[in-house]
Parts: structure tokens; sequence; C-alpha cells
């Protein structure tokens, strides 16, 4: 069995500094008395990532390239709802390999910023991909849209054929969100 | 006689204090920038409300100004909404949830002077949160908004 095990994490970006507001005013003794407060407050940008699985690639026949997509939510609350993604891999130099000791075999992850595709742009390791925006409407996409991204990963036929049999190979993806 | 009698008792009648209330010690409320956005925002301050009727009973009545008078802080066109309590004595961090417009009756104040200058220094606790679960939904920005509330006796 071949699995590799994905994790995220998410970021922030620069705070937005709140506003002062009017003043409080002071109620007068009277039959009714009437007092107000000057409320305010700041969101920073913001963004999620959830609804990752784990992947398995069990058994896959060596002579076809393997694929798993899944949909994702990514939510980010900026304005434009912009966000930017940066893959890291757990072999060496952050690589997008899977290992069972000292042997490895490599992997491919594509990103797509629409949920429901088994292709995207391909995603280079520790390169942020920018410019992406989310039709998320909650931070766990639990109401609007289920998902609003897909992560594709795949193992080419030829990185199959280098695999040793009845070896387990795994590894983690780490997918960092940052708002834009 | 007896006539000019009731006529002088009539004109002598004692007068009668009318109920009176007065809410004062009101702050203003800055959330600043909330970093954490999984957790609720919570600001309580304890206020002085003062009752002059026998009971020294009064209500609470609180609207927002988003629209609708609803409860929310506004930024652009996005709401934050907010929650406000109010608890009949100082020093409270929680209290009754209060829905705009809709009157919270059956208070009492402890207050022996209308803004508290001796006597208790407040009688009141007015709680204003931000949900976690509001916050995590928020679009990023700065929010505004004023509540205003009215006090009637008891």
């Amino acid at each position: 069995m071949r699995r590799i095990h994905l994790t995220s994490a998410a970021a922030l970006s620069a705070l937005v500094v709140g506003t002062s507001a009017t003043a409080a005013t002071q109620g007068t003794l009277g039959a009714t008395s009437t007092g107000t407060v000057s409320i305010s407050a700041s969101v920073p940008n913001r963004v999620r990532i959830s609804g990752l699985s784990d992947v398995a690639f069990t058994n896959v026949d060596p002579s076809v390239n393997a694929s798993n997509a899944q949909n994702v939510c990514v939510w980010s609350n900026t304005s434009t709802k912009g966000y930017r993604v940066t893959a890291s891999g757990s072999g060496a130099a952050n690589a997008f390999t899977l290992a069972n000791a000292a042997l490895t075999v490599p992997y491919t992850v594509e990103w797509a910023a629409t949920t429901g595709q088994t292709s995207g742009t391909a995603l280079a390791t520790g390169t942020p991909f920018t410019g992406l925006t989310s039709l998320a409407t909650n931070s766990n996409c639990a109401s609007g849209p289920s998902s609003s991204a897909s992560l594709i990963v795949r193992i080419a036929a030829t990185d199959l054929q280098t695999m040793n049999a009845a070896t387990s190979y795994t590894g983690t993806l780490t997918l960092l969100v940052a708002p834009e | 006689m007896i006539l000019g009698a009731a006529l002088l008792a009539f004109g002598a009648a004692p007068a009668k204090a009318q109920n009176r209330v007065r809410i004062t010690k009101l702050s203003d409320v800055a959330f600043g920038s909330l970093s954490n956005l999984s957790v609720d925002a919570i600001q309580a301050q304890s206020i002085c409300l003062f009752s002059q009727t026998a009971t020294k009973g009064y209500n609470v009545r609180a609207t927002g100004s988003a629209p609708g008078s609803a409860l929310a802080l506004v930024s652009g066109a996005n709401l934050l909404a907010y929650e406000v309590q109010w608890n009949q004595l100082s020093g409270q961090s929680s209290g009754t949830q209060l829905t705009s417009g809709v009157t919270l009756t059956g208070q009492t104040s402890l207050a022996t002077q209308q803004t508290c200058n001796s006597g208790p220094a407040t009688s009141a606790s007015l709680i204003l949160i931000l949900r976690s679960t509001a916050l995590s939904n928020a679009r990023a920005g700065s929010y505004t908004g004023t509540l205003t509330l009215v006090i009637g006796p008891e």
C-alpha cells in the first residue's frame, strides 16, 4: 500500500486596525432614559483549508498512471476572497516523494480553484500558487458550496514501475494557504 | 365649613415624585483587532442604572444601528452580529440575552443616587459578545455600530 498523508496549515496577513467611533452618551433622569454605546471591531484577513482526506494508492497497476482527486474547502475572508497555496512534501528538501526507508518514489501535486476537477495547475514544492479565488461562503463550507477547490495527486506509471512490490511508501503533503 | 375643609384638603395634597430612571457611566466598546476568530470576544462593563420607583424596578430595551435595528456591526455591505446581555448586578460577565426591540422587564437597581456618585458606584452590567461562529465567517474589515439602550421605570 502506498499512502500520502495530507496536513494543512493556514496563514494570516496584515491586521486591519479598527477605527474609533463617537463617544458613548449618558442618559438623563426622566420617565425614560436613553444611553448609547459605540462599538468597534476589526477582523483581519483570514483563510482556512479544510475537508482534506488522506490519499491511499493501494495495489495500483504500475502500467497506468495513478491519480487521486479530492474536493477541499478553502475559504478566504478578504474582499476579493483571494488566496494562494504553497505545497511542500516530506521528502528531502521538501520534495514530493513517498518513502520506505531509503526507497523513494516521486509524486506530483496539482491544484484547481474550483471543485470537482480532475486536473489542475502543477505545484512546485515551496512555490506559492497565487491569484486564486474561493467561492466558499462559510469557513469550513458548512453552508453554501460544500467545497471550493480541487487537489489532485498523481504518481506516474514510470515511477510506479520503480517501486518494490508489497512495500508501503508513505509521505506527508503540507498545504499552506494564505490570504490575498 | 365642611365644603371648605374638603377644598383645603385637595389643595394641600402632597406632591408625588414621578417615576424616573437614569442610565449613566456607559463606555464605548472597542474590541480592537480580533486576531483569534475561533473564540468569542467579550466586553463587559459596569454601569449605573438608577430607578426612583418604590421597588427600584426598571426595564431595558436595546436596539442596534444595523438595518432593521439589528444588533450588528457594519463594514460596508458586510454585517457582523453581536450579542447583548444584561445583568442587574454590577461586575458580571454574563447576563440575560437581549433581543433588539424587545423589552427585558423585572429588573431592580441597587443604586441610591441617580449617577451613582454615592452609594454603589455601579449597579448593572452590560455585556457585548462577538461569537466565534460569527467571527470565523466574517469578512475582513473595520466594523462599527451603535447600541442604544432605553430604560423605563417599573
